[in-house]
């Protein structure tokens, strides 16, 4: 600011090495985008690849039979998630005990609508399992596992007191009942 | 989704307990104070009066009633300065009140206690227990001009006290008071006091007293066989001159009380005048100064409205003018002048009130009064008179009337009102609480729904007129908002009239009618407390029995609301209604029917005619039934009821109690019969429950999570009994609960080396009863409460005659640290909210103690499941927390009833305590759940909203900027 006319030079000068580098618009015909621009930048030279081809090596898709196995353990890990849930969720339920508080109710909440929301989106798992061939064993043995899940989350619902399984839930839907006679009287005046 | 409801109810429950363990506070907070409330004091019908003269400028009047009360009202605003209430009953009955300076004297409890109070603050200057004896007369003696002494003459002694201290100067017995009456004190200054005293149509006594050492001066008989009475007939006049007039010989008689002598006749004939047949003529004298004898002239009433100036000059009658017509008379003394005042009627809606000089009998230039009877009002009764010299010496005055019922009234010349006050409502009877009616807008929309269509075209037109009045009313009001918004707060009033009446948001103005002893009806709004409206009812008898109910609400727009005074005569037992508006007092058009027999009960029912009035039965001493309004809907819909129609009564006197059935023909049948021996026990009080009490709940919750159902039994009677022994070691009271349908008992408790008065509770599943063990000298409140079991018998119908399981009972008994004057339990609209009973006791507090602690449920040893259910663990004492008081320091004296109506929010119950004062205010006794608190913070709140909205469009936009920004880079 002080010495306007000597730096505006300057910056007249760098403004003008940047555009050199940075062009008003710019085609490349290269699959690349900025960063393989910068790449480029970074070193690599201005060679260019032809189309199609990608720098990382594409991996061998072809089934082998090894990897057979492995679905199946993939998908009995899938099948069996929700029971090997259940030591953790029989922990956490004895921890939080059956006093109604935020943090009970909210683990409640959670152990409730974990099962429930697998069950909803039952359909999308066994797409996942479709591959296996134990198919509707793991299924089954998933499904189970979540009605376990439920089942708990309901009993410590019930434990808790939160299920109307009681007749005192209901008093409150007890209308009055209706009187049959009319009375009145009192004190002779 | 059915977890709802349970979760619901733990959430509930957890709120309950945190509301238990947060310490339940009542008390109103500073700033709260007189915002629900109100409370107004009276002093009741006043018997003396006395102006306060001994200063120029004071502004006291000083008022001795027949409720025993003592007080100082303030002439130019009519409120009280200060106020002493004494006991009630003949105990602490005011017999005489005298005036001197600064010092007021009275004697109490027919002559039982003197005391001196200090008019300036009303404070006590002495007091001390007289000789016993029965009170006759007390003046004040003066004795070389000054005023040192007060005599008291009771029926056989006379005693004379110092007014400094109260201290006794001497008594003396009065001499032949076995025979002779002595009625009347009197000193004339000179060093005598003379008791005059009478044997009935024998002779006169005078016995003379000397002031100093109390020796019998003079002691004298005079024949006069025609007197009866002295203080009805006779008056000292002059000096030392006793007059007294007799109707029978139509004569005056003066009697010097200085010489032996016979009584002067002097036949009124001579005088040119004539006693009204049959009227007791009497005199009014005057003794300005209690140093100086009486003045000369004196009133004779001759008349009901005859009234004549006399004057004795020189041992001669002269007739110094005749008033005619004159309904009441009253001497005023200012300095040395004395005039007359007189009151006489002008024409149907008013009375004039003149001065006269007494010396002379001149009317006094420009003294007219005016003095306009209200036309709901009675008659003037009473008149006194505040006379002061204006600057030109010339007379100014003030009157102050008091009315057939009970109404003070200060007029100011030349008939200003400068205040009444409705002392009948010292004494409120009964009383009920009205809705008020809609607005006249919201009745308009309502009409337009109510009344029949005609046409499209019509309807339109009446939708868009109704719509417009609508506009219009809403413009008004923020009209009104704007323009009171400019005045300052303190200038903004809003003034109840009963045009502008109407029901507010949540229902919680009301109408209270209240009915006094006097005949007077009320009807005063709850919110501010202003006398809306007021009738008398003049020919009520002394001891009459009123019951007050209301026939229609104001829920039936285009008829109007209707209530029904039913007025017992306790001697004849004949009874007459009054039916009339509760919201504008106003006599109703419809004729009541004459009743020729004497009536025993009275019963509304649910039943309603094509009108929407309840229909009212009136069983007479032949236990038939008539029923008003009676027309042939009516009847016919009582023929179709009659089997279901029962009612009781209870005889306290034959302690008996009869149940009745209604037959076809509107005669009775009877069911039941209970006897309850009169010779052992008598009957005080029966309660049943009150027809409008909802109960939300039909059981309670145990520990356990099972149900516990309530018997709520709406034909149950709680009858409460005290022994006719009132030995401390024999007596007991006993409690009964009984159907009154079936007449079975379920449930019998007698309390030994008890005592009343019981006061007594009846609500829901349970009885509170509160009473003075005579074994351990204290209140005690018990509770019973009944339950059905854990299973309902039948839960859709209650039939009393269907019920085979009698009902589990439980009862438990608590100490209370005060005795009660009178209790009543908390009423809500739905019945939600918690029970709290509502205690007036005799120190002037109302005491709101929550149900919670008189719970027969309450366990000795705390259990799992008594912690589940809230149950407090039982400790014998009941406490009273001063947060507890719903009246703050606003003491109501001597409560005599707790009344309370729901209002249109569930937390909230309007409350009214009568007594001698009258005090209104609101209870929430499970907290304000349903509003915002008065101190909400809108403000913050919505400050608060709005920054959160701002800050959330700014960081959004920031957010998007940043965005695009980085999509650019």
């Amino acid at each position: 600011m002080a010495s306007p006319g000597g730096q505006g030079a300057g910056a007249l000068s760098t403004r003008g090495g940047s555009a050199a580098r940075r062009m008003k618009w710019a085609l490349e015909l290269s699959l690349g985008n900025t960063r393989s621009r910068s790449e480029r930048q970074g070193g690599q030279g201005d060679v260019i690849y032809p189309i199609g081809y990608s720098e990382k090596p594409v991996p061998d898709t072809s089934i082998q039979e090894t990897d057979k196995n492995l679905v199946e353990k993939r998908c009995w890990d899938v099948a069996l998630g929700p029971l090997k849930q259940i030591p953790m969720n029989l922990f956490i339920m004895y921890m939080s005990g059956n006093t109604i508080s935020i943090f009970p109710i909210m683990m409640v909440c959670m152990m409730a609508w974990r099962p429930i929301q697998a069950l909803m989106s039952m359909s999308a798992t066994f797409k996942l399992l479709e591959s296996s061939s134990q198919q509707w064993l793991q299924g089954l043995v998933y499904l189970i596992g979540n009605l376990l899940g439920s089942a708990l989350a309901i009993y410590k619902c019930q434990s808790m007191g939160l299920l109307p399984t009681h007749s005192s839930d209901w008093l409150a839907f007890i209308e009055p009942p209706q009187r049959m006679e009319i009375m009145g009287g009192g004190m002779v005046l | 989704q059915a977890k709802a409801p349970a979760a619901m109810a733990k959430l509930i429950l957890l709120c309950l307990n945190f509301i238990i363990l947060s310490n339940t506070v009542e008390a109103v907070f500073e700033d709260q104070v007189g915002k629900f409330d109100w409370r107004q004091q009276y002093v009741g019908k006043v018997r003396f009066s006395h102006f306060d003269t001994h200063l120029q400028s004071s502004k006291k009047v000083l008022l001795a009633t027949e409720k025993n009360v003592f007080a100082a009202l303030n002439t130019r605003t009519g409120e009280l300065f200060w106020r002493h209430v004494d006991r009630t009953g003949p105990e602490g009955n005011i017999d005489a009140l005298l005036l001197h300076g600064q010092d007021a004297v009275l004697v109490i409890g027919n002559g039982r206690l003197l005391r001196s109070w200090e008019i300036n603050v009303g404070g006590l200057n002495w007091e001390i227990v007289l000789d016993s004896g029965s009170f006759q007369s007390a003046c004040l003696v003066g004795y070389q001009g000054t005023v040192k002494h007060v005599a008291v003459l009771k029926k056989a002694s006379i005693s004379l006290h110092y007014l400094s201290n109260g201290h006794q100067k001497w008594v003396e017995n009065l001499p032949e008071s076995e025979t002779v009456d002595y009625q009347a004190v009197y000193s004339g200054g000179n060093g005598d006091v003379y008791a005059l005293g009478v044997v009935p149509h024998s002779h006169i006594t005078v016995v003379s007293y000397n002031v100093e050492d109390g020796e019998i001066n003079k002691q004298m008989s005079v024949e006069a066989p025609w007197l009866s009475n002295i203080q009805a007939s006779c008056a000292v006049i002059a000096k030392e001159m006793l007059a007294c007039v007799d109707s029978s010989t139509a004569s005056l008689y003066m009697l010097d009380l200085h010489v032996q002598s016979q009584m002067t006749q002097i036949p009124l004939q001579s005088l040119g005048l004539e006693v009204d047949p049959g009227f007791q003529p009497a005199l009014v004298s005057t003794q300005p100064n209690p140093a100086r004898p009486p003045l000369s002239e004196f009133f004779l009433q001759l008349g009901p409205e005859q009234h004549l100036l006399l004057q004795l000059n020189n041992g001669q009658i002269v007739v110094l003018r005749d008033f005619k017509p004159a309904i009441l008379v009253s001497f005023a003394t200012t300095g040395e002048k004395t005039v007359v005042a007189v009151m006489s009627p002008k024409n149907k809606t008013a009375c004039s009130v003149n001065l006269f000089s007494a010396e002379s009998g001149r009317r006094l230039l420009d003294t007219t009064l005016i003095f306009n009877m209200d036309p709901n009002g009675g008659k003037p009764e009473k008149l006194y008179v505040q006379t002061f010299l204006k600057k030109d010496d010339s007379v100014g005055y003030r009157v102050m009337v008091q009315t057939e019922d009970q109404t003070l009234t200060l007029i100011q010349q030349p008939g200003r009102v400068m205040w009444t006050r409705e002392e009948a409502l010292s004494d409120v009877v009964t009383m009920e609480m009205v809705d008020l009616p809609l607005t006249g807008t919201q009745a308009e929309l309502e009409g337009e729904f109510g009344k029949k269509a005609d046409g499209l075209m019509s309807m339109v037109l009446k939708r868009l007129s109704s719509q417009l009045i609508l506009l219009q009313a809403w413009i008004s009001h923020l009209w009104k908002l704007f323009y009171d918004a400019r005045k300052p707060r303190s200038l903004v009033k809003n003034d109840v009239t009963i045009e502008n009446l109407s029901r507010d948001e949540f229902n919680l103005q009301k109408m209270m009618i209240m009915v006094t002893a006097s005949g007077k009806l009320f009807g005063i709004d709850s919110k501010t407390g202003s006398i809306l409206w007021k009738h008398y009812l003049d020919n009520i008898p002394s001891n009459a029995a009123f019951k007050l109910m209301v026939q229609r609400t104001t829920a039936h727009f285009p008829h109007p609301p209707q209530c029904t005074l039913l007025i017992k005569d306790k001697d004849t037992g004949l009874a007459t209604l009054h039916v009339f508006n509760p919201i504008f007092g106003k006599k109703s058009h419809i004729t009541p029917p004459t009743l020729p027999q004497p009536i025993l009960q009275s019963l509304i029912l649910p039943l309603m005619d094509q009108d929407y009035a309840k229909v009212l039965l009136l069983i007479d001493d032949q236990y038939k039934v008539s029923a008003f309004p009676s027309t042939k809907n009516v009847l016919q819909q009582l023929q179709e009821m009659a089997s279901s129609i029962f009612f009781y009564l209870v005889d306290s006197s034959q302690g008996r109690l009869c149940g009745y059935r209604l037959r076809t023909d509107l005669s009775t049948e009877l069911i039941w019969e209970v006897i309850i021996p009169t010779e052992v026990q008598r009957i005080v009080s029966v309660k049943g429950k009150r027809p409008n009490e909802h109960v939300h709940s039909q059981g309670r919750v145990m520990g356990d999570r099972s149900v516990l159902y309530k018997y709520l039994n709406p034909n149950l009677l709680a009858v409460v009994t005290e022994s006719t022994d009132l030995h401390q070691e024999r007596s007991f009271i006993g409690i009964l609960l009984i159907d009154g349908v079936t007449g079975r008992i379920f449930h019998e408790a007698v309390q030994r080396k008890a005592r009343g008065p019981v006061h007594v509770v009846h609500s829901e599943n349970w009885v509170v009863y509160e009473y003075w063990s005579t074994k351990s000298r204290r209140n005690e409140f018990s509770v019973i409460e009944l339950y059905e079991g854990m299973e309902l018998y039948n839960s859709s119908v209650f039939s009393s005659l269907d019920r085979p399981h009698a009902p589990q009972v439980l009862q438990q008994s608590y100490i209370f640290p005060s005795s009660i004057s009178t209790m009543e339990a908390t009423l809500t609209e739905k019945g939600i909210t918690s029970r709290h009973l509502l205690i007036g006791l005799p120190s002037g507090g109302i005491l709101s103690l929550p149900k919670m602690f008189l719970d027969p449920r309450r366990p000795e040893i705390v259990s799992e499941q008594s912690r589940e259910e809230n149950l407090i663990p039982y400790s014998p004492e009941l406490l009273i927390r001063t947060e507890w008081f719903i009246n703050y320091n606003q003491t109501v004296s001597r409560v005599r009833g707790i009344y309370t109506a729901p209002s249109g929010l569930e937390s909230t119950c309007l409350v009214v305590a009568y007594g001698l004062d009258i005090y209104q205010t609101r209870v929430y006794p499970s907290k304000q759940f349903d509003v915002l608190k008065d101190d909400y913070d809108y403000m913050l709140i919505s400050s608060v909203l709005f920054a959160l909205f701002f800050a959330t469009m700014i960081s959004k936009r920031l957010a998007e900027v940043k965005l695009l920004n980085r999509a650019w880079r």
